[in-house]
């Protein structure tokens, strides 16, 4: 499916999110923006709180606007009794939903604006290809990215250097907000087909490879609870591993209690999921996140019918209910 | 720090063979906490409570951990000397040493190490025991009794008695059961009707009893002194309050259906009364059967209704009441004998079950009391009764015994030596249960003065001979082959849990064995209770039982009942969740999986800054809250945690149970 | 390299719901029944009291085997607790074989208050199958 957008005008779309933003911090509709602006190198594009619309300059949209500011919501509320504005692409909009069907957002101070999002790049990716000290700029127009390495100009096929989680996007389109900032495009090609590719992949490993496997992804993980501080799902006032009494999880990087940590977490987020994949992409040690995330997201489905989260937060998740004659994964007889 | 009291059970022998209880005291004593263990070989005598209650006070322990029987066997009996002791019941824990360790390992090396193990455990837990307080919670003196066959009619009246009022519901036009449909009982040989109907008319009159017939119980919910039940009450079609009874719906009814009541052996209107002593003596139209509701044709019963109590607009109604008691009558159904063609049953029309000879026997019933042949109307001068049909049979019936068949066939040979004079009965048995006040006195008169031929012989076949049943067996006492022939076959067929028990033992949240019999608490010493507080047993629906055994559990249930209502307030479960305000989020998923509705949103003020904040959280109703531990797990943080299987106690019985 | 499993006796902690598992346990006690040393019972109001938390913590503390037993679906004192237990252990042990443990490590069974045959049955077997299997190494904490 092409995508709608002809072209993909960055300074457009720029231009228009800073009206937006400047718009609602003049009318005080909104006492704070949440968006995303430049810094110092190409490829970093990081979350920016303005309080003055005079800062509205800042706000950027481009490759590079990747991280979900969804979670910022939590201590904003917390902290502050105003109303926030606050740019959400597709996945992140599922975010929102999520926050407010764990009542940890009051929809009313919040006002959410949609950004329909063609997919993020994958700085990585792009290195392995081309020297980062030339580039100068990254920009996606339609199904091509465009480079200014040095001198030249380099055009590349978009899809091979687009984020893992945005080749699966299912939702590019944001599912709720207060206004859309431009038109939806198109979701992605392949999403279905590749959204449980890698699940499968594991799941045709016999017990032992897949131990194997997963003992070979968990030896590095170091704890950082970056997956965990970014997801939207995990969003607990305490969060059950920051306790110490009772100590659930203990502190010592024990091969065992980090598969104890990694469990429990797949566990509490499961039916919640909704595959934004920040967890995967924040991991500093490359642990493949979703590829657990996505399995229970998968043997839910089958199991008890096709659901997705953060789609409409009045549903009820799959955990916190049942059928009578829901089937088992273990002999009933 | 803890200043716990270890108390090891000898039981007798039944710890104290496979566990080696010194070694378990010595292990005792090593354990953090422990201050004091001793050892006894009765420990809930009055001479074990009395030496817990003793050392709590010299040696001022405040946790008690007694490694014994089952809790579920004397939990209540510890909690009590606990308490006598001045700790609060809540401090104690028990470890069950025995149905789940002595009783089940042989070898004394295993066992004696997993005794230490559990009260490792144990006293792991009781550390963190806390103080428990029950709630207080309000009852309902109401009753609810289902079933209103001679045990649900004598609970009703023992209940209303008491003083308590108390709804009987009955799924039939008419209570009564199947006593209604007996002719005499053993051993005296009452006539059944003239012993029942009295007590019929007493509930229809009693002042505190409301009788609810044709109507069923379609929902359950609460608990012991507060239980909303939703009762249908069908449609008659029938007003009762204009119908004057003058049954002339009945004569003039032109649909004929099977009647329930006489076995199948005669027919019976769509409009009907079950039997002529009803109470209430008013009819109802079974609608399935009716030519008006299943083609829309007729109407002759409201044509000729001088009352105009005819309505064929009335609808099923619902009603739910309040309860604060529930008792459990719903009798039983004769096992069909699909399987026991060898017998000729439903292929000849002389070959009878012993509840449709009932029938033949009865004045009221399809003979005017004769017995006589279905296949030619004549009397029969010989009839063999077969017993255990489908009885203690594992192969394909029920493995149990149905307890009344050897005394009533004992009756109806009896019976039938008076009424069809020069008649002889032949009964194929297999041994003769006459486990009762005066029943083998009853029996033996079957034999030595009624003439009665008792041949011990399974019958292998019944098959017809002409105008006859030839009846083929063996006498096993003599190892002779038998043959005869005779012109009736009476079959003693076996006792049936209801085919819906199960659906209502679901609804009331109570269990039922794999025969679907109702589970009692207590299979020698708790026969009326159930397992859930509040709902008790009575009768067949319990376990096959005759009419005085019936009778006695029913005035049982009754007390229970009684006991009940006579408390001014009821203690609540004491193990209830409660909400750890700080660990809270509110997102409420405790709410979405509590079975009691105890969850609900409350607002607590926090401080933020300088400023006290609202905020959202969620909140347990200790009355309402059963206990489950449901939300616990619902709960990410575990910010909900239920007292007495604390998280942090269930973390600490893991630790202590791998060591 | 297989590694030799004589003279090894697992640990099985298996969680019992007091109304029924817990009760069936105490049935196969009262009728003499013989069973396997190596199971200790946790007593738990309703399976769906179960936290998958435990179950991880039973296997990192040393257990090589853990067992939930619960009553039979439709028949929990609790009306629903069992429901939601279904759906829990359900997920946990589809996650925990794919993560690579062997399936008969965690087993979830429905046991009734009068099954005490099942019960002995079936933590005979269980037993069995994990003395087979030999020590859980892969989610047992390091000491």
């Amino acid at each position: 499916m092409q995508q709608k957008v002809e072209g993909y005008p960055l300074k457009e779309y720029t231009t228009k999110i800073r009206q937006i933003a400047k718009e609602a911090l003049e009318n005080r509709e909104v006492t704070a923006i949440i968006g995303w602006r430049k810094k110092d190198f190409w490829w970093q594009s990081p979350v920016v709180f303005l309080e003055d619309p005079a800062d509205v300059q800042q706000l950027v949209w481009d490759p590079f606007t990747i991280y979900s500011p969804v979670k910022f919501l939590l201590d904003w509320q917390e902290s502050c009794a105003a109303k926030v504005g606050i740019f959400v692409k597709g996945c992140d909009s599922r975010g929102i939903n999520r926050l407010l069907q764990d009542k940890r957002l009051e929809r009313e101070r919040v006002a959410v604006y949609g950004v329909p999002c063609g997919g993020k790049a994958d700085a990585e990716k792009i290195r392995a290809s081309f020297p980062s000290k030339e580039i100068k700029s990254v920009t996606l127009i339609g199904e091509e990215l465009v480079l200014a390495v040095g001198e030249r100009e380099e055009r590349v096929k978009a899809e091979a250097y687009l984020l893992d989680k945005c080749l699966s996007c299912r939702h590019p389109n944001p599912v709720v907000y207060d206004k859309l900032v431009w038109e939806e495009v198109s979701p992605r090609q392949y999403a279905d087909e590749s959204r449980f590719a890698r699940v499968q992949a594991v799941e045709s490993l016999v017990t032992e490879e897949r131990f194997a496997y997963w003992q070979r992804q968990f030896d590095r993980c170091i704890r950082c609870f970056a997956c965990r501080n970014t997801c939207p799902a995990c969003n607990c006032r305490v969060c059950i591993f920051d306790q110490a009494e009772p100590r659930w999880l203990g502190k010592a990087n024990d091969p065992a209690d980090t598969l104890n940590y990694h469990i429990i977490r797949a566990f509490h987020v499961a039916g919640r999921c909704f595959e934004c994949g920040e967890c995967e992409r924040i991991c500093p040690a490359g642990v493949p996140l979703q590829e657990l995330n996505r399995k229970l997201i998968k043997g839910i489905n089958d199991a008890y019918g096709d659901y997705e989260a953060g789609l409409d937060p009045t549903d009820v998740p799959p955990l916190g209910t049942y059928r009578g004659e829901d089937p088992a994964g273990f002999d009933e007889s | 720090m803890k200043r716990i009291g270890v108390f090891i059970c000898w039981c007798g022998s039944n710890i104290a063979a496979t566990v080696d209880i010194d070694r378990v005291i010595a292990a005792a004593q090593k354990m953090s906490g422990v201050v004091y263990t001793d050892q006894n070989k009765y420990t809930c005598s009055e001479i074990g409570q009395a030496m817990i209650k003793d050392a709590i006070k010299e040696y001022r322990l405040d946790r008690v951990v007694i490694g014994s029987c089952s809790p579920r066997m004397h939990e209540n009996t510890f909690r009590k000397t606990v308490e006598s002791a001045g700790l609060n019941p809540y401090y104690l824990e028990i470890a069950n040493i025995r149905e789940q360790c002595s009783w089940v390992h042989k070898d004394k090396e295993a066992g004696t190490a997993k005794a230490i193990s559990l009260i490792r455990t144990a006293v792991a837990k009781a550390a963190m025991n806390e103080a428990l307080f029950a709630a207080e919670m309000p009852v309902t003196r109401r009753a609810l009794v289902i079933g209103g066959g001679i045990a649900g009619i004598q609970a009703a009246l023992d209940i209303a008695d008491t003083g308590f009022e108390v709804d009987l519901v009955e799924r039939e036009p008419s209570i009564g059961g199947r006593m209604a449909q007996l002719d005499k009982t053993f051993p005296t040989l009452d006539c059944s009707a003239c012993i029942l109907t009295p007590k019929m008319v007493d509930v229809a009159q009693h002042e505190k009893i409301k009788l609810i017939t044709y109507a069923e119980v379609d929902k359950v919910e609460g608990y012991l002194g507060n239980f909303t039940v939703t009762i249908r009450s069908k449609a008659r079609s029938v007003d009762l309050q204009k119908c004057i009874g003058c049954g002339e719906c009945i004569a003039k009814c032109p649909s004929k259906v099977a009647s329930e009541f006489e076995e199948g052996l005669v027919s019976r209107r769509a409009i009907y009364t079950p039997f002529p002593q009803a109470v209430p003596n008013k009819p109802a139209i079974d609608r399935a059967h009716c030519r008006f509701f299943t083609a829309g044709k007729c109407k002759v019963c409201q044509k000729v209704c001088p009352a105009d109590a005819i309505d064929y607009e009335m609808a099923d109604r619902l009603l739910t009441n309040q309860y604060g008691a529930i008792v459990v009558a719903t009798g039983f159904d004769t096992h069909k004998l699909n399987n026991y063609g060898e017998y000729a049953y439903g292929k000849h029309p002389d070959v009878l079950t012993s509840l449709e000879f009932e029938r033949l026997l009865n004045a009221s019933g399809p003979t005017g009391g004769k017995i006589l042949r279905p296949s030619d109307g004549k009397e029969p001068k010989t009839v063999a009764f077969i017993q255990c049909v489908g009885s203690r049979d594992k192969a394909k019936g029920n493995p149990y015994c149905a307890k009344i068949c050897c005394m009533y066939t004992a009756k109806h040979a009896i019976l039938l030596s008076e009424k069809v004079p020069g008649s002889k009965a032949f009964v194929f048995y297999i041994d003769v249960r006459t486990a009762g006040k005066d029943y083998e006195e009853f029996y033996t008169r079957a034999y030595e003065e009624c003439g009665a031929s008792y041949i011990k012989g399974n019958v292998s076949k019944v098959f017809p001979d002409g105008d006859k049943l030839l009846v083929r067996s063996v006498d096993v006492l003599s190892g002779a082959l038998v043959e005869l022939s005779v012109d009736m076959v009476v079959l003693a067929a076996s006792v049936d849990a209801r085919a819906d028990a199960k659906e209502l033992a679901q609804k009331l949240a109570v269990t039922v064995n794999a025969h679907k019999f109702f589970t009692e608490a207590h299979p020698k010493l708790r026969p009326v209770d159930t397992q859930t507080a509040g709902i008790f047993l009575a009768g067949m629906c319990q376990g096959p039982k005759d009419i005085p055994e019936t009778v006695a559990q029913a005035s049982a249930a009754a007390v229970k009942v009684a006991a009940i209502f006579s408390k001014q307030s009821l203690l609540g479960n004491p193990t209830v969740a409660e909400v750890e305000p700080k660990l809270c989020s509110g997102d409420l998923s405790c709410m979405a999986v509590c079975p009691y509705g105890a969850i609900s949103e409350q607002v607590v003020e926090e401080r933020r800054g300088r400023e006290m904040v609202p905020r959202k959280i969620a909140q347990v109703n200790a009355a309402l809250c059963q206990g489950c531990g449901a939300c616990t797990v619902a709960c990410r943080p575990g910010a909900i945690n239920l007292k007495g299987f604390t998280n942090q106690q269930i973390l600490a019985e893991v630790d202590a149970i791998c060591l | 390299m297989p590694v030799t499993n004589e003279g090894f006796e697992p640990l099985i902690v298996a969680f019992c719901c007091n109304w029924c598992s817990y009760a069936g346990a105490d049935l196969a006690g009262v009728s003499r029944m013989s069973y396997s040393s190596n199971v200790r019972i946790i007593r738990v109001p309703c399976s769906s009291r179960v936290n998958p938390s435990f179950i991880i913590r039973a296997f990192q503390r040393g257990a090589d085997g853990v067992l939930v037993a619960g009553c039979h679906p439709g028949d929990c004192h609790y009306h629903s607790g069992n429901f939601f237990t279904r759906r829990r252990l359900t997920v946990l042990k589809q996650m925990m074989e794919y993560l690579g443990i062997e399936p008969e490590r965690f087993q979830v069974r429905w046991i009734s208050g009068s099954e005490g045959a099942k019960f002995a049955m079936v933590m005979n077997s269980v037993a069995e199958e994990i003395k087979r299997l030999g020590p859980n190494r892969k989610l047992r904490d390091v000491r």
